[in-house]
């Protein structure tokens, strides 16, 4: 199954008119995906509190699909929200890295965009960026839950122009990883 | 006295197995790691293992200036940062001799109490999660959103508002901001006995914690334990009642009390003191003294060389700032001492013996903030 | 019982302390003559009912925080021809008694007498060992290890004295005023 699938795209453009089954698969599963992210429950410092308030009852995340997960293995967005301090840095790739593909990484508020406050701690990483990829940064000072959402539909605009010839399904993402989204295509 | 450990009580010997509680876990409360030994449901040992949020604030604020300070000192205790703003300042303050003006002061009580009923809040939610329900969670943030409504309203922020000032509070409140106050007290205080028929005497909830995690009171002040905590083992120690500041004299309300120390008492003296601070809130709005909301203080605050310690009483203990100055325009050394550090100590004794269920549901009644914790 | 009998009792055991000459504002400061004293004064306060250890702390008595202590990278500042310009290391206050000592300072409470007394004693910095009050006050415990792992205090008989805060990578003592830091692999 895993070699038919990777071999779809090489058939499909062989085919007359196999373009548009892939731009159909492609809208079929982008759609599934960013319909449906499943970030993992990390919240480091004070953009956690702002965090839940973006889960609870005034802003449901709930009504864009998104429920979190306690298990990064099970989770497919990781939302960094907090600071970074040197200690955490590395369960933070660790728990990156038990992630499957494909994986995305929201990194919110100043504290891990890049330091935030803390800019010149002794104990504080200058951003996730340094460690992990990150797709979409959100400023602020904790963020608004608003700043969050907007996030999320641009990691929504994001998925959804991830293509499959690009990214080729299992054996090819395991490679090298889903950061390719579509621009190489 | 060295890390205590549980006797073996089967006959039959176990393994033992090494387990980390976090530090990404849901229901630690932040990045609290905690080292596990386990011999099937039962903790042998527990060393918990802070330091995972540690931003060495304390070194930075020796080379921010004062009012730069007040920015660092909303991301102590963030779920209650009026608290922390209001030991800072009131620290600074008494290094420099000023006193803000009357108004300045009962603002200041009106804002740290909504900030304390916000934070309680955040415990009934996170607490119901950690027990299993997750239905007051949602209704405790719905009342929160309140809130942070009113504190945007009056601070222009939600969660860090850097509100209270060396001297008094930003800027003054609009008529508006009383109304609304009033009209959410109105709407608040049906709701706490809401949460009590969704959580507190609900069946499961009374079994998960009646009983569980026992406190003395003697215990407690060995262990240098503050706020709810303290409280529910019986120890009447709160600090507006004992140094009051900003005029607390003034506002009646009653230190809530439990009586056996454990798990829903922790968890129910914060629902009471969430009516309490109903009472404070309408007192203080009543009382609203009129005047300016800035004392006079110099543009680059440079106390005279000096020491001084202030602490108040945040949602989640006795938060004290010691700060000493040399004359200069930065902090010459700034201690917080942070009740949910001092709290926690007492896990590695409180956690052995205890079922891993039961060490989640003592976890979440102590109510930490790793942002105090580490700093 | 009064804060002035408190204090009046402990003057009589122990005549070679006094009252600080830097006192923290509004409470009774105790500045204690050495830190042989500490253990005994402690449990002299404990026994008159002065049973709540509040805080626990160090203050560095060396001199303005030096620079080295933090990571500042160069922020590149299109709007100013050569960047932004560095901060200038803090000037020492002038006539400000900086010394080559550290002081440990102590708050104890009374809670059933509403008491407060902080306790000073000094210490030599390239000395920095004090003897560990967790057997008088169980919350000194991890107090006493952040002293450790931030300013370098060894607490003789602490039952575990390990660091608490910094990371295991992180080198030195942040908290001392002469503390340089020793770049990581996360400061690339």
């Amino acid at each position: 199954m895993g070699i038919v699938l990777d071999a779809f795209a090489d058939a499909c453009e062989v085919l007359p008119g196999g373009s548009g089954i892939l731009t159909t698969t492609d809208a079929l599963i982008n759609w599934s995906r960013k319909s449906s992210i499943w970030p993992v429950t990390f919240g480091l410092a004070c953009c956690a509190i702002e965090m839940m308030a973006a889960y609870a009852t005034r802003f449901d995340f709930d009504r864009f699909g998104i429920i979190p997960r306690p298990s990064p293995r099970q989770a497919d967005l990781m939302i960094v929200a907090g600071t970074v301090a040197k200690k955490m840095a590395d369960p933070i790739v660790q728990i990156y890295r038990q992630m499957p593909e494909p994986r995305f990484v929201i990194s919110m508020g100043s504290c891990s965009n890049c330091g935030g406050p803390y800019y010149d701690s002794y104990a504080v990483l200058k951003g996730v960026d340094k460690i992990i990829p990150v797709d979409v940064y959100v400023a602020g000072c904790p963020p608004r839950p608003e700043s969050l959402y907007f996030a999320v539909m641009k990691l929504q605009e994001k998925i959804f122009e991830m293509k499959w010839k690009a990214t080729r399904g299992a054996a090819r993402q395991q490679a090298a990883g889903s950061r390719d989204l579509g621009a190489a295509a | 006295m060295s890390v205590p450990q549980a006797p073996s009580r089967s006959p039959m010997k176990t393994d033992q197995l090494f387990v980390n509680l976090g530090p990404q876990h849901p229901s630690t409360h932040g990045v609290l790691r905690v080292g596990l030994t386990i011999e099937g449901e039962l903790i042998v040992k527990a060393e918990p293992d802070i330091g995972y949020l540690h931003r060495g604030t304390e070194k930075l604020c020796e080379i921010r200036t004062y009012p730069q300070c007040i920015v660092l000192s909303d991301r102590w205790d963030y779920c209650s940062a009026m608290t922390n703003n209001l030991a800072y300042c009131l620290a600074v303050e008494r290094l420099l001799g000023v006193r803000a003006p009357e108004r300045a002061d009962a603002l200041r009580v009106v804002h740290c109490e909504l900030n304390r009923i916000a934070s309680h809040l955040i415990l009934v939610g996170t607490y119901g999660i950690d027990i299993g329900a997750f239905t007051p969670f949602l209704y405790a943030f719905r009342e929160r959103e309140m809130i942070l409504d009113l504190f945007e309203m009056s601070s222009g922020a939600r969660l860090t508002y850097n509100y209270i000032r060396l001297g008094g509070v930003m800027r003054d409140v609009t008529k508006e901001f009383a109304e609304k106050t009033r009209e959410f007290l109105a709407y608040f205080k049906p709701r706490i006995d809401e949460y009590d028929e969704l959580l507190s005497y609900n069946p499961i909830f009374l079994d998960r914690t009646k009983g569980v995690g026992a406190l003395s009171a003697k215990r407690a002040v060995e262990w240098g334990l503050s706020g709810p905590n303290l409280r529910a083992s019986g120890v009447a120690y709160d600090v507006r009642k004992w140094e009051p500041q900003c005029g607390y004299e003034k506002y009646p309300f009653k230190i809530v009390l439990g009586k056996n120390g454990d798990c829903f008492d922790r968890y129910h003296c914060r629902v009471r003191e969430m009516r309490e601070a109903v009472k404070i809130i309408e007192a203080a709005l009543d009382g609203l003294p009129e005047g300016p909301v800035m004392a006079k203080v110099p543009k680059v605050v440079k106390p005279a060389p000096g020491e001084a310690y202030a602490h108040v009483e945040g949602a989640r203990g006795d938060l004290g700032i010691y700060a000493v100055s040399d004359g200069t325009a930065c902090p010459y050394r700034l201690h917080v001492r942070a009740p949910s550090f001092v709290n926690l100590a007492i896990l590695q004794e409180l956690f052995v013996g205890q079922k891993l269920a039961d060490a989640i549901a003592i976890l979440g009644s102590f109510d930490i903030v790793l942002g105090e914790v580490d700093r | 019982m009064s804060i002035e009998e408190v204090i009046a009792r402990l003057f009589s055991k122990f005549p070679a302390s006094e009252k600080s000459a830097a006192p923290v504002k509004d409470y009774a400061t105790i500045q204690l003559r050495s830190r042989e004293d500490l253990l005994p004064v402690l449990s002299l306060l404990k026994e008159q009912g002065f049973a709540y250890l509040d805080m626990l702390s160090a203050v560095d008595w060396k001199g303005p925080v030096l620079m080295e202590g933090y990571v500042r990278e160069m922020n590149p500042n299109a709007l100013q021809p050569g960047g932004a310009a560095a901060r200038p290391a803090p000037a020492p206050a002038p006539g400000f008694a900086y010394r080559d000592e550290m002081t440990a300072v102590y708050l104890l409470s009374n809670l059933p007498d509403r008491l407060k007394v902080f306790l000073k004693v000094d210490f030599p910095r390239s000395d920095a060992v004090l003897p560990s009050a967790v057997g008088l006050f169980k919350s000194a415990d991890w107090q006493e290890r952040e002293a450790y792992d931030l300013f370098g205090i060894a607490f003789e008989g602490h039952p575990n004295l390990k660091k608490i805060l910094t990371a295991q990578f992180l080198e030195g003592h942040p908290l001392r005023k002469d503390y340089a830091h020793v770049r990581d692999r996360f400061d690339a």
